[in-house]
C-alpha cells in the first residue's frame, strides 16, 4: 500500500496534465484550422466591393502586381445562387443553395493553390465501370456493325459459357454467322465490367471511337486539367466543393466513396445554376440560369467552404450577375447607345511575395489601389474610392475572418481557464495523499530527527518527494496527452464504430475477475473481495456500455457538419503542453509543502515512543 | 578538556496527559564522564527514556531555562544556548541513539540504514558514511547482510544495525534505551558485548535499563526513582 500511494499521486497528476494537454491541443488545433481556413482559397489580402463590383479590375491587378510585396492577384465575382443537382433519377431533382465564385482559373490557382485542392485525379474504378456501361449502351450498335468475323468470334469466345471452350476456330466462325447483331451487342455491352476482355475484342479504331466519346476514361489526367481550367470537352464547366454533392460519402478510413456504386460521380453530370442579379440601384432583376457540367470537385478541408462553394469561370458568373461588360443605352430611346460599362469583379485576391506578412502587403495593396484611383481619374473612369465608398475594403485574411476567428480564440482561453481548475483538484489530491504518507511515516520522521535531520531537512524531503511526483506525473501526462492527441482520429473512429471484440473482451475479463475473486479470496477479508467485485463491475459495465453504443451505431463526437472541419486536430500544442506540465510540477511542490510543514512539526519523541 | 562529557543538572520534565500534568523528571541530575559506561536503572515509567531524550537533545526540559526546567550541558556548554541548527548538529555528531525497538527504516537496506546519519547536514557525507557503515557492519558480523531489508533480519541483527547507525558519525556518546529489552537473553548478551567493545574503544555510553544484571555490565549504575536519581 505504501508503494501504491505515491503511484496514485503520480497517476493523478499525469491524468490531470494529460486532460489539459488534450483539451488545449485540440482547441489550439481547431483555432489553427479556423485561421488556416480563413486563408484557404482566399489569398493573403483581398480587395472587396460586394454587389456592385470593381470595374476595370485588370488595371487594378496590374497596379497591385507591380508592387514587389505582391506575388500575384486574381479577380473573383462572388454571389449566391441555387444549384440544381443531377440526382435523384427522375424529374424531382434536389437543389442546393451555393456560394458561386466566378474565378479566372489560371491566376486563381497561382494566388490560392486551388489546383492542390482538386479531389479527383481520375475516374474512380467503380464509376469507370458504370461509365463504360453507359458508353457501350450507345456505342455497341455501331461497334458490332463494324466488327470483323475474327472480332465477333473473339467476342463469342469471351462471352460464351463453357460450351465454346474446346471449340475450334472453324466451329466458332460458323457459329458467328448464326448469331444476331442484337445478341452480339448484348454480349459486348456485358463486357463493360471486364476491361481486359473488352480490349481483346475491340480494335484500335473502336478504342479511338470510344475514347473520343469519353476521353477521361482513357486519360485520367484530363480530370485534373479539366478541373484546373474549369472546362469539360472545351466548354465552360464548374468545380464544386466535395460536400456540395450528397453523393460523396466519407468512410471511416477518411476516404470518400461515391454513392450507388460510383454512379453519382459528379464530374459525369451537369447541374443548373440559378442566380438573382441585382441592378445598380439594388433592385431585383429576372433570375438567370445556366446549365454547366461538373469538371471536378475540390476539398479544401473546411467543411463550410466544401459544402457551399462552386467555382465557375468568371465570365459566366459576370453574365449571371450582370457584372459583365455591357453597353449602356438611353433610357428614353433604348436603341441609342450612350456608353459602355466595363466588366466588374467583387473581389481581388492577392498573394504575398515570399517573406512578406499580410499587414505589409495590405499597405502595399492600399497604395496600389490609390494609384489605380488616380489612373482611373485621368482616364475618366469611375471606380469606387477608398475615402468615399465604405463598402470598399482592403483586408488581410485575418481581418476578413475576424468575426469567425475571434470567438474561437475566446473559447480556447475560456477552456484554458476552466481546465486550470483541474490544477486545484490535482493539488488537493496531493495534499490528501501526502498527508496520509506523513501520518504513515511519523515514526520514520522521528528516526530521521533523532539522527540529526533538521526540521527544514524533513520539509526538504517532502518537497523533493512532491517535486518527483510532479515531474514524473507531468512527464507521464505529457506522454499520455501526446498519445491521446496524436491518436485522436483513431480513437474517434473507434468510438464511432466500436469493435465487437472489445465489448466481448471486457465482459470476459469481468467474468474472469469475478471467478478469480470468488476462488482466491475465501479468507474472509473484505477489502480484496470488494476490490475484485468492483473491478468486475467496472469492466462489465464498460463492456455492456460498449455493446450498447455499438448497437446504436457508435458515437460521432466530431460531426463535420457541426465543426466546419473534416479532420480532428491531432497535433500537440507543445508550448501549452510544457506550460501545463510546469504548472503541474509547481502545484505538486506547493501542495506537498502543506503536509511537509506538518511533518516538520512532528514531535520526534512522540513519534518514537511506541512501537 | 572537561572530564565530564555530558551533564544533566536538576532536570524537570512534565508531560500533559489529557487534563492532568504528569511530572516525569523532578530535579534529576547526572554526570557522565568521558569514556564512562554509565547505566541508569529504573522501573517502567520512572522517566529513564525521557532523561535520555532530553540529554540527547531530542526533547527539551520544561520551560524556564536553568532555574525552572534544569539544564543539559555538553562539555560544559548548555544545550539550551544552542541554535536549532547547532542542536541538529549535536544530535548528528555528538550523540548516537540506540532504541529498544531498533527503529530502522523499513524501505532502506541494512547499509542504507546504517549510513543514514552520515547523510544529514553535518554528517560525514555520503561516500565516507558508506565506507564507515560498511566497516562497522562488517565488524558487527553483518558484512553479508548489507543489501537486506530490516524485515529479513533477526532482532539481534536489527539491533546491531541500529548500533552501527548510532556510531556511523563517530559520536562522543552513545545513548542506549533498553537496547536488549526486546531480545532474548542470549542475543541481548551479544549486544551488550558489542557495546562493551565500543566502550573499550573509547566510546562514552549512557544506557538505561530496568534490569539490574544488565546494569551490572556498566562501569557505574545509578537508579532513577520517581524522576530523581538515587546513587545505587
Amino acid at each position: 500500500m505504501t508503494r501504491m500511494i505515491p503511484l496514485l499521486a503520480v497517476a493523478a497528476v499525469a491524468l490531470c496534465v494529460a486532460l489539459v494537454i488534450v483539451v488545449i491541443s485540440v482547441m489550439t488545433g481547431f483555432l489553427d484550422m479556423v485561421r488556416a481556413s480563413g486563408q484557404t482559397l482566399m489569398g493573403d489580402v483581398s480587395v472587396v466591393f460586394y454587389i456592385r463590383g470593381i470595374p476595370d479590375y485588370d488595371r487594378l491587378i496590374t497596379s497591385i502586381e507591380s508592387r514587389p510585396e505582391a506575388a500575384a492577384a486574381t479577380p473573383v465575382v462572388d454571389t449566391w445562387g441555387l444549384l440544381r443537382m443531377p440526382y435523384p433519377d427522375g424529374d424531382a431533382k434536389e437543389s442546393q443553395q451555393v456560394q458561386i465564385w466566378g474565378i479566372d482559373p489560371a491566376s486563381f490557382s497561382t494566388v490560392t493553390g486551388f489546383e492542390d485542392t482538386l479531389h479527383w485525379d481520375g475516374v474512380p474504378d467503380n464509376t469507370a465501370d458504370d461509365m463504360r456501361w453507359d458508353l457501350l449502351r450507345t456505342a455497341s450498335g455501331p461497334l458490332v456493325k463494324g466488327m470483323s468475323v475474327e472480332q465477333k468470334a473473339t467476342l463469342l469466345r469471351l462471352s460464351a459459357q463453357e460450351e465454346l471452350k474446346g471449340a475450334g476456330d472453324e466451329q466458332v466462325h460458323a457459329l458467328v454467322a448464326t448469331v444476331s447483331d442484337a445478341d452480339l451487342q448484348n454480349r459486348l455491352h456485358l463486357l463493360a465490367f471486364d476491361l481486359p476482355k473488352l480490349l481483346q475484342v475491340l480494335d484500335e479504331d473502336d478504342v479511338a471511337t470510344l475514347e473520343a466519346m469519353e476521353p477521361r476514361l482513357w486519360n485520367p489526367e484530363l480530370v485534373v486539367s479539366d478541373g484546373v481550367s474549369l472546362t469539360r470537352n472545351g466548354e465552360p464547366a464548374m468545380v464544386s466543393g466535395l460536400h456540395v454533392s450528397k453523393a460523396n460519402q466519407r468512410t471511416h478510413t477518411g476516404e470518400y466513396e461515391v454513392l450507388a456504386d460510383g454512379h453519382w460521380w459528379m464530374p459525369r453530370f451537369s447541374g443548373t445554376l440559378t442566380t438573382l442579379p441585382i441592378d445598380s440601384r439594388g433592385g431585383l432583376l429576372e433570375p438567370e440560369s445556366i446549365i454547366l457540367p461538373f469538371a471536378n470537385e475540390f476539398a479544401s478541408g473546411v467543411y463550410l467552404i466544401d459544402q457551399t462553394r462552386v467555382m465557375v469561370p468568371i465570365e459566366t458568373v459576370q453574365r449571371l450577375t450582370h457584372l459583365d461588360a455591357a453597353e449602356t443605352v438611353d433610357p428614353i430611346d433604348p436603341t441609342r447607345v450612350i456608353g459602355s460599362k466595363p466588366a466588374r469583379a467583387t473581389m481581388v485576391l492577392v498573394r504575398a511575395a515570399d517573406g512578406v506578412d499580410p499587414l505589409t502587403l495590405r499597405a502595399a495593396v492600399r497604395d496600389a489601389y490609390r494609384d489605380f484611383e488616380k489612373e482611373s481619374e485621368s482616364l475618366g473612369r469611375i471606380v469606387p474610392r477608398l475615402d468615399r465608398d465604405h463598402g470598399l475594403g482592403i483586408k488581410t485574411w485575418e481581418e476578413q475572418n475576424a468575426a469567425f476567428i475571434g470567438p474561437v480564440e475566446k473559447e480556447r482561453e475560456l477552456m484554458r481557464t476552466l481546465f486550470s481548475i483541474v490544477y486545484l483538484v490535482c493539488g488537493a489530491l496531493i495534499v490528501a495523499i501526502f498527508w496520509a504518507i506523513v501520518y504513515e511515516k511519523t515514526r520514520d520522521i522521528g528516526i530521521l530527527r533523532s539522527v540529526g535531520a533538521s526540521r527544514m531537512g524533513i520539509v526538504h524531503i517532502f518537497l523533493l518527494y512532491g517535486l518527483s511526483v510532479g515531474v514524473l506525473g507531468a512527464l507521464g501526462g505529457v506522454g499520455l496527452g501526446w498519445l491521446i492527441t496524436t491518436n485522436m482520429e483513431g480513437i474517434h473512429e473507434a468510438m464511432s464504430a466500436p469493435p465487437l471484440w472489445l465489448g466481448v473482451a471486457l465482459l470476459v475479463a469481468s467474468l474472469g475477475v469475478i471467478i478469480w475473486t470468488l476462488a482466491n479470496l475465501s479468507n474472509g477479508r473484505l477489502l480484496p473481495r470488494l476490490m475484485g467485485l468492483l473491478g468486475a463491475a467496472v469492466l462489465g459495465l464498460a463492456g455492456v456500455a460498449e455493446l450498447i453504443v455499438r448497437d446504436a451505431g457508435g458515437f460521432v463526437l466530431w460531426d463535420p457538419a457541426v465543426y466546419y472541419f473534416t479532420d480532428i486536430p491531432d497535433a500537440v500544442d507543445w508550448g501549452s503542453a510544457w506550460v501545463t506540465a510546469g504548472g503541474a510540477v509547481l502545484v505538486s511542490v506547493l501542495a506537498a509543502a502543506i503536509p511537509a510543514a506538518r511533518a516538520a512539526d512532528i514531535d520526534p519523541v512522540g513519534a518514537l515512543r511506541y512501537e | 578538556m572537561n572530564s565530564v562529557l555530558l551533564e544533566a543538572r536538576d532536570l524537570h520534565k512534565t508531560y500533559r496527559l489529557g487534563r492532568v500534568d504528569v511530572p516525569v523528571l523532578r530535579g534529576c541530575s547526572l554526570q557522565a564522564r568521558r569514556g564512562e559506561f554509565l547505566a541508569v536503572l529504573g522501573s517502567s515509567g520512572s522517566g529513564k527514556s525521557t532523561l535520555l531524550h532530553v540529554m540527547g537533545g531530542l526533547d527539551r526540559p520544561d520551560a524556564g531555562g536553568g532555574a525552572g526546567g534544569g539544564e543539559v550541558l555538553h562539555d560544559g556548554r548548555a544545550l539550551s544556548t544552542l541554535s536549532s541548527r547547532a542542536l541538529d548538529r549535536y544530535r548528528a555528531r555528538t550523540v548516537g541513539f540506540v532504541f529498544q525497538f531498533y527503529h530502522l527504516l523499513p524501505e532502506l537496506s541494512v547499509l542504507e540504514n546504517a549510513m543514514l546519519p552520515g547523510l544529514v547536514p553535518g554528517g560525514l557525507g555520503k561516500a565516507a558514511a558508506r565506507a564507515r557503515a560498511a566497516t562497522l557492519l562488517d565488524q558487527f558480523g553483518l558484512g553479508h547482510r548489507l543489501g537486506h531489508r530490516p524485515r529479513e533480519l533477526s532482532g539481534g541483527e536489527r539491533q546491531r544495525t541500529a548500533i552501527a547507525r548510532a556510531m556511523v558519525n563517530d559520536p562522543e556518546v552513545l545513548l542506549a534505551d533498553e537496547p536488549t529489552g526486546n531480545l532474548d537473553e542470549h542475543t541481548g548478551e551479544d549486544i551488550l558485548g558489542l557495546l562493551s567493545e565500543a566502550h573499550a574503544g573509547g566510546l562514552t555510553i549512557v544506557m538505561v535499563t530496568h534490569d539490574q544484571r544488565i546494569a551490572d555490565r556498566a562501569d557505574r549504575a545509578v537508579r532513577l526513582v520517581d524522576g530523581r536519581l538515587d546513587t545505587a
